[in-house]
C-alpha cells in the first residue's frame, strides 16, 4: 500500500516538475526578454505562453544520438540520476499545516542530502559520454556542487537550531514572524549556494552553453537533454518551495487554504529573483567561485548560525 | 606578443578590485544591487516594437546561397549565335534581355559573333569560324584589317589584362579560309522569282546582297569602277588593305551566285529608271564620292585637292605629283590621317596635319594618329583654316586661325576662334573635312527626292526612300562612318527589302530592332607581372621608317599557332561555361575557392574546383566577377550539415542542379532570376 502511495506521489512530483519546467522556461524567457529590452516569446499562444507546448514535441522528435564509444547504458540513464533527486526532494516540503508528502523526522536532512545525489548523475553522464570536455565539465560541476553543500547546509541549520527539530512540519509549527529578519542573511546564503548547486548563472561555469557547449552534457540531445533541463528546473522549484517554507514561513503567512497560495507566491518570487540574477550578472571564474564559497559564504553562514544559536539559547 | 599586465590600466568604473575591509564589502554589495536595479528597471519598461518595412517579406533578387557551376569547358560547347538574316535581330534581342549577350557581340554594330569565332578557332575549325563571321560581316578579311574593332573595346578581357585580338583573328580566319575556299563555295540556290538590283559594291551593298541571296533572291550588283569594293577600293590606302583580299572576298560572293557588273555606272550607262522597271527592288548603296572643300578665299587655286581624289590617285596610280612637296592636310579624322600617310608614301617632303580639335579630342582613332606620327607626320592641333594664300594662282601657304573651343557645352559643333593667325607654308593643301554624295547623274529621270543640302531623302532605320521599292543603305544614308556600320545598315536594308517583296510593311510589331547595349569603357588594365603568354598576341608590324616609303602592308598577321592560342584567351563571356579563368578564386576575399587548371595554348581545362563553404561569406563577388555567368548562387543557404567535410563542394557537387543538393535537400528552390520580357516571336519568314 505504501509502495502504491509512493508511486502516486512520485508521479505527482514528476508532473509538478514537468509542468513547472514548462511554465518556468516560458517565464524565464519572458524575464530574459524584458531584461534585454525584448518581449520574449510572443507568437504561439497568448504572450507566447504555448511556446513550450511547441518545443516539447520538437525535443521528443529529435534524433536520440548516442556518441561512438560512449558507455551506452550509463549514457542513456544518467539523466534520470540527475532528475530523480530533484523530484525526490519535493517529498519533504511542508505544504500545509502538519502535512508534507513524506513527513520524516529527519526531513530537513533529507532535503539537504538527497539533491546531492545528482552529483553522481552528473559524473555518470560526463563519464559515459566518452568525451574529454564532458569529463572535465563533470569534474568541475562536482567540485562546485560538493563545495556549495557546506554553506547551504549551514544556512538551513540556523533555522533548525531556532526550531529545535529536523521534522519540516514541526519547524513550520514552531515558526515565528521575527525569524525572517533574524535569518535573512542565512536566506541569502541559502539562495546563493542553491543557485550554485543548481549550476545556474552566474555560477553556471560547468555548463556555460556559449563557451563550453554545455560541459558535462555536451553530447546529449533531444529528450535526454530535456531531462537534464527538467532536473535543473525541478531543483529550482524544490529549492524555492523549501526556502519559502523555512525562511519565510510558507503556509503560516496566511491562514487556511490561503497558506499554500502564499507559499507558492513566495516561491514564485524566489524563482523570479533567481532568473533576474542569472540574466543580470556575468559568470564568475572557477577560482573566484571556489574562493567565494569557502572564504565568504561559509564564514557568513557560520556567523548566522552563531547568531541563531545565541538567540535560541537566550530564549 | 604577450601583454604587459602592469601597463594595462583598467578604468575605475569597470574595476573588480574593491577596497579592503568593510568598505569593499559595501562596495561589492552596492554594485550587485546596482546591477539588479538596472536589469529590474529595464524589465519593467515595455520594450520597443520595431516594425520592419514590407520589403523584409520579399525574397531579395540578390539571393545568396551556396555556389554552383552551370557548365564546364570540354563538357559543354558554347552556343554559336546564328540565325537566318531577318531573324538575327530577334536572337540578339533575346540574348540581350536574358543578359546572355557577350559584350563583343553587343558592341559590334553588325553583331558579329566574335565569341563563336574564338571558340571555333581555338577548336581548329577555322573555315567554320570564317563562315560564321561572314554571315554577319560580309568581308571578314577586309574588316580584319581595317575595322575600328568596337568588339575589342568592349572585350571583358580589357578589365583583366588586354582584349582578345578579335580583328587579327578575322584576318587569320580569312587567310586559312583561302586554302579551302574553292571546295566550300557552292552557289546559293535561287528559290524566288523576284530580283533585286544593288547600285554600288561597297560593304553595305555586299552585305545586303549576301542576305538577299541567302533568302533565295537573284541579286545583280552594278559598280562604276572597273574593280569592286566601293570606298574600300577607292578610298582605303593599299598599305592598310591589299586589294587582292578585297577582290578575293567579292569573288567569293560571285561564286555564291552574285551577278556583279563592273564598269557600269548607273545613271550614265544604265538609267536608274530602267533598273526600277526591270527589277522588283533596287537598293542604292552608292556611298559618298566627293570630298567637301571649304569655300574660303583661294579654295579654287592650283594645289588644293580633296582627300578622296588624293586617295584615289594613290590607290590607282600610286602617284599624285607630290614628290618633294610640302603637303598640308586639313582635317582630323581617319580619312585625313590616311591622306597624310599616303602623301608621305608618295614622296612628299613634309606632311602636316591641321585640325580644329585639340590633341586629345581628335576624331580619328588614337592608334591611327599614333602610327602616322611614328611615320613622320606633323600634327598641328587647334587651328582652323582661314584663307589659302596664293601666288600666281598657285598655293604657297595656308593662313590658320587659332581655335579656342570646338564644341559648345551641349557637345554641338560650334567652333570659336581667337584673333591669332599662323601661316603654314605648303605646296599642296588636302581637304579632308568630310564627304558628300554625288547624286545628280544617278537620280536623273526618277522621282526620288533629294533634300536641300543635296542628300538623298531616306529613312534611317528602315532604309526606305521616297519611292516604294527603292531602298538606300550605307554612308549615303548615315553619312561618313565606318565599314562595319555600313555593313549593319546593309543587313537592315536587306530585311526591309525582303519584307517589301513579301508584300508586308517594312515596319510592324514583328520586326525586332537591334538592341543598342552600352558597355563600360575600360581603363587600361595593369598588366605588370602577367606572363607574356597570357597577354594579347602582338601583331608583327613593319618598322615605321620602312613602311613610310611604300604601300606594302604594315601589319603582318598571326601564325596558325599564335591564332589558336589567342582564340583560347577568349573568356567566352555569358556562355555559362566555366573556362577556368580563375578570376573567381582571385576575387574571393576569404580564399574559399580553390581552382586548379591546365592552361596551355589550345588546352585549357579545370582539374579541380573546390569551394569551402565554411569560409564563404556569401558576398557574391565571385559570381559577379564570372565573365561567363557560369558561376551562380543556388537556393540553399541554410547551412546545416552532418559533417564538416560536406561543406567543401567539389567540381561534381558544384555542377549539380541548383535545386536540391546534399546539403539541405531543398529541392526545387531556385534563386529568382532576372525578370525578362516574354519572347516576342521574332521575325518569321
Amino acid at each position: 500500500m505504501s509502495l502504491l502511495w509512493g508511486l502516486l506521489w512520485g508521479l505527482a512530483a514528476v508532473m509538478l516538475i514537468a509542468g513547472g519546467a514548462i511554465i518556468g522556461v516560458w517565464w524565464e524567457r519572458k524575464v530574459a526578454g524584458r531584461v534585454q529590452m525584448r518581449y520574449g516569446p510572443q507568437q504561439i499562444g497568448p504572450a507566447g505562453s504555448l511556446q513550450m507546448i511547441a518545443d516539447v514535441p520538437k525535443l521528443l522528435f529529435k534524433e536520440d544520438i548516442v556518441p561512438e564509444g560512449a558507455d551506452e547504458p550509463l549514457f542513456r540513464y544518467a539523466p534520470l540520476a540527475v532528475f530523480a533527486p530533484a523530484a525526490m526532494s519535493l517529498a519533504v516540503v511542508p505544504f500545509a499545516a502538519g502535512w508534507a508528502p513524506f513527513d520524516s523526522t529527519v526531513g530537513a536532512l533529507f532535503f539537504l542530502a538527497v539533491p546531492s545525489i545528482s552529483v553522481i548523475g552528473i559524473l555518470l553522464s560526463a563519464w559515459a559520454s566518452h568525451n574529454t570536455f564532458a569529463a572535465l565539465g563533470g569534474l568541475r560541476a562536482a567540485a562546485q556542487m560538493v563545495s556549495y553543500e557546506v554553506p547551504r547546509s549551514l544556512s538551513v541549520l540556523s533555522v533548525i537550531v531556532l526550531a529545535g527539530t529536523l521534522r519540516p512540519t514541526d519547524v513550520m509549527a514552531a515558526w515565528e514572524w521575527w525569524w525572517i529578519p533574524l535569518t535573512f542573511v542565512g536566506f541569502l546564503v541559502f539562495l546563493i549556494s542553491s543557485i550554485a548547486e543548481m549550476n545556474r548563472g552566474p555560477f553556471d561555469i560547468p555548463e556555460a552553453e556559449s563557451e563550453l557547449v554545455a560541459g558535462y552534457f555536451a553530447d546529449y540531445s533531444g529528450i535526454r537533454w530535456a531531462v537534464f533541463m527538467m532536473g535543473e528546473y525541478g531543483a529550482l522549484i524544490a529549492t524555492s518551495l523549501f526556502g519559502a517554507a523555512f525562511f519565510f514561513g510558507g503556509h503560516r503567512l496566511l491562514p487556511g487554504v490561503g497558506g499554500i497560495v502564499a507559499m507558492v507566491v513566495v516561491a514564485c518570487a524566489i524563482i523570479t529573483v533567481v532568473m533576474w540574477v542569472k540574466w543580470t550578472f556575468p559568470r564568475l571564474r572557477a577560482d573566484q567561485l571556489m574562493a567565494f564559497c569557502w572564504k565568504v559564504l561559509t564564514p557568513v553562514a557560520l556567523v548566522q548560525l552563531l547568531v541563531a544559536g545565541v538567540v535560541a539559547a537566550w530564549l | 606578443m604577450a601583454v604587459d599586465r602592469d601597463r594595462v590600466r583598467t578604468p575605475r568604473t569597470v574595476s573588480n578590485d574593491f577596497a579592503a575591509g568593510l568598505r569593499g564589502w559595501l562596495d561589492a554589495g552596492r554594485s550587485l544591487l546596482t546591477g539588479l536595479g538596472i536589469t529590474g528597471r529595464t524589465a519593467a519598461r515595455t520594450p520597443v516594437t520595431v516594425r520592419y518595412p514590407a520589403e523584409k517579406i520579399r525574397v531579395s533578387p540578390r539571393w545568396r546561397g551556396a555556389l554552383r557551376l552551370r557548365g564546364l569547358l570540354g563538357h559543354d560547347e558554347i552556343p554559336l549565335i546564328s540565325a537566318e538574316p531577318p531573324g538575327y535581330n530577334a536572337v540578339i534581342d533575346d540574348l540581350y534581355r536574358g543578359e546572355r549577350l557577350p559584350p563583343c557581340v553587343g558592341n559590334c554594330p553588325a553583331n558579329v559573333d566574335a565569341r563563336g569565332q574564338a571558340f571555333l578557332i581555338a577548336d581548329d575549325r577555322i573555315p567554320e569560324a570564317y563562315e560564321l563571321v561572314r554571315s554577319r560581316n560580309i568581308l571578314p578579311g577586309v574588316l580584319g584589317r581595317i575595322c575600328h574593332h568596337p568588339c575589342e573595346t568592349a572585350c571583358r578581357r580589357n578589365y583583366y589584362d588586354e582584349p582578345v585580338a578579335i580583328r587579327p583573328l578575322h584576318r587569320f580566319a580569312y587567310e586559312e579560309y583561302r586554302k579551302v575556299a574553292e571546295e566550300r563555295l557552292t552557289p546559293l540556290p535561287v528559290t524566288r522569282e523576284q530580283t533585286v538590283a544593288i547600285v554600288g559594291s561597297g560593304p553595305s551593298g555586299l552585305a545586303a546582297a549576301y542576305d538577299l541571296m541567302t533568302l533565295g533572291y537573284a541579286v545583280t550588283m552594278f559598280e562604276r569602277e572597273p574593280q569592286p569594293g566601293g570606298a574600300l577600293n577607292t578610298g582605303v590606302p593599299t598599305y592598310r588593305l591589299p586589294r587582292d583580299v578585297l577582290y578575293n572576298e567579292v569573288n567569293d560572293l560571285v561564286a555564291l551566285g552574285l551577278d556583279l557588273r563592273l564598269s557600269t555606272e548607273v545613271g550614265k550607262d544604265v538609267p536608274l529608271s530602267v533598273l526600277m522597271r526591270d527589277y522588283d527592288a533596287v537598293l542604292l548603296a552608292v556611298g559618298l564620292q566627293e570630298s567637301r572643300i571649304l569655300p574660303i578665299p583661294g579654295h579654287d587655286a592650283d594645289g588644293v585637292v580633296g582627300a578622296l581624289e588624293l586617295l584615289w590617285a594613290a590607290n590607282h596610280r600610286g602617284e599624285a605629283g607630290l614628290r618633294g612637296k610640302r603637303v598640308l592636310v586639313i582635317g582630323g579624322g581617319n580619312v585625313a590621317v590616311d591622306a597624310a600617310r599616303c602623301a608621305l608614301r608618295m614622296g612628299a617632303a613634309d606632311v602636316s596635319l591641321a585640325c580644329l580639335e585639340g590633341e586629345d579630342e581628335m576624331p580619328c582613332h588614337p592608334w591611327e594618329i599614333e602610327e602616322a606620327l611614328d611615320e613622320g607626320v606633323t600634327a598641328l592641333c587647334s587651328l582652323g583654316p582661314k584663307e589659302v594664300l596664293t601666288e600666281g594662282g598657285h598655293v604657297t601657304a595656308m593662313r590658320m586661325q587659332s581655335c579656342t573651343r570646338v564644341f559648345d557645352e551641349t557637345g554641338r559643333f560650334a567652333p570659336e576662334f581667337a584673333d591669332e593667325f599662323t601661316d603654314v607654308p605648303a605646296d599642296v593643301i588636302v581637304f579632308a573635312i568630310g564627304q558628300a554624295a554625288k547624286l545628280d547623274d544617278l537620280l536623273g529621270g526618277t522621282e526620288l527626292l533629294v533634300s536641300g543640302r543635296g542628300q538623298l531623302v531616306a529613312d534611317g532605320t528602315d532604309f526606305t526612300t521616297s519611292v516604294a521599292g527603292v531602298f538606300a543603305c550605307g554612308e549615303v544614308v548615315t553619312g561618313p562612318g565606318s565599314a562595319i556600320v555600313s555593313i549593319a545598315t546593309g543587313h537592315e536594308a536587306a530585311t526591309s527589302i525582303h519584307r517589301f517583296l513579301e508584300g508586308r510593311p517594312t515596319d510592324d510589331e514583328h520586326r525586332v530592332r537591334r538592341p543598342v547595349p552600352v558597355y563600360a569603357r575600360y581603363a587600361k588594365a595593369d598588366v605588370a607581372g602577367v606572363e607574356r603568354t597570357r597577354l594579347r598576341a602582338v601583331m608583327p608590324m613593319a618598322k615605321p621608317e620602312d613602311r613610310a616609303r611604300d604601300f606594302r602592308p604594315v601589319e603582318l598577321g598571326l601564325t596558325h599557332l599564335e591564332a589558336m592560342a589567342e582564340a583560347s584567351r577568349c573568356l567566352r563571356c555569358q556562355s555559362e561555361v566555366c573556362v577556368g579563368c580563375t578570376f573567381c578564386a582571385r576575387t574571393c576575399p576569404d580564399y574559399a575557392l580553390q581552382v586548379e587548371r591546365v592552361d596551355d595554348p589550345g588546352i585549357r581545362c579545370l582539374t579541380r574546383y573546390d569551394l569551402d563553404l565554411t569560409k564563404c561569406c556569401f558576398c557574391g563577388l565571385c559570381a559577379e566577377q564570372c565573365p561567363t555567368n557560369a558561376l551562380t548562387h543556388t537556393g540553399q543557404y541554410e547551412l546545416s550539415f552532418y559533417h564538416r567535410d560536406l561543406m567543401t563542394f567539389d567540381k561534381g557537387e558544384m555542377l549539380r542542379d541548383g535545386g536540391g543538393t546534399r546539403a539541405t535537400g531543398r529541392d526545387g528552390v531556385l534563386p529568382p532570376s532576372c525578370p525578362t520580357r516574354p519572347h516576342r516571336g521574332g521575325e518569321d519568314r
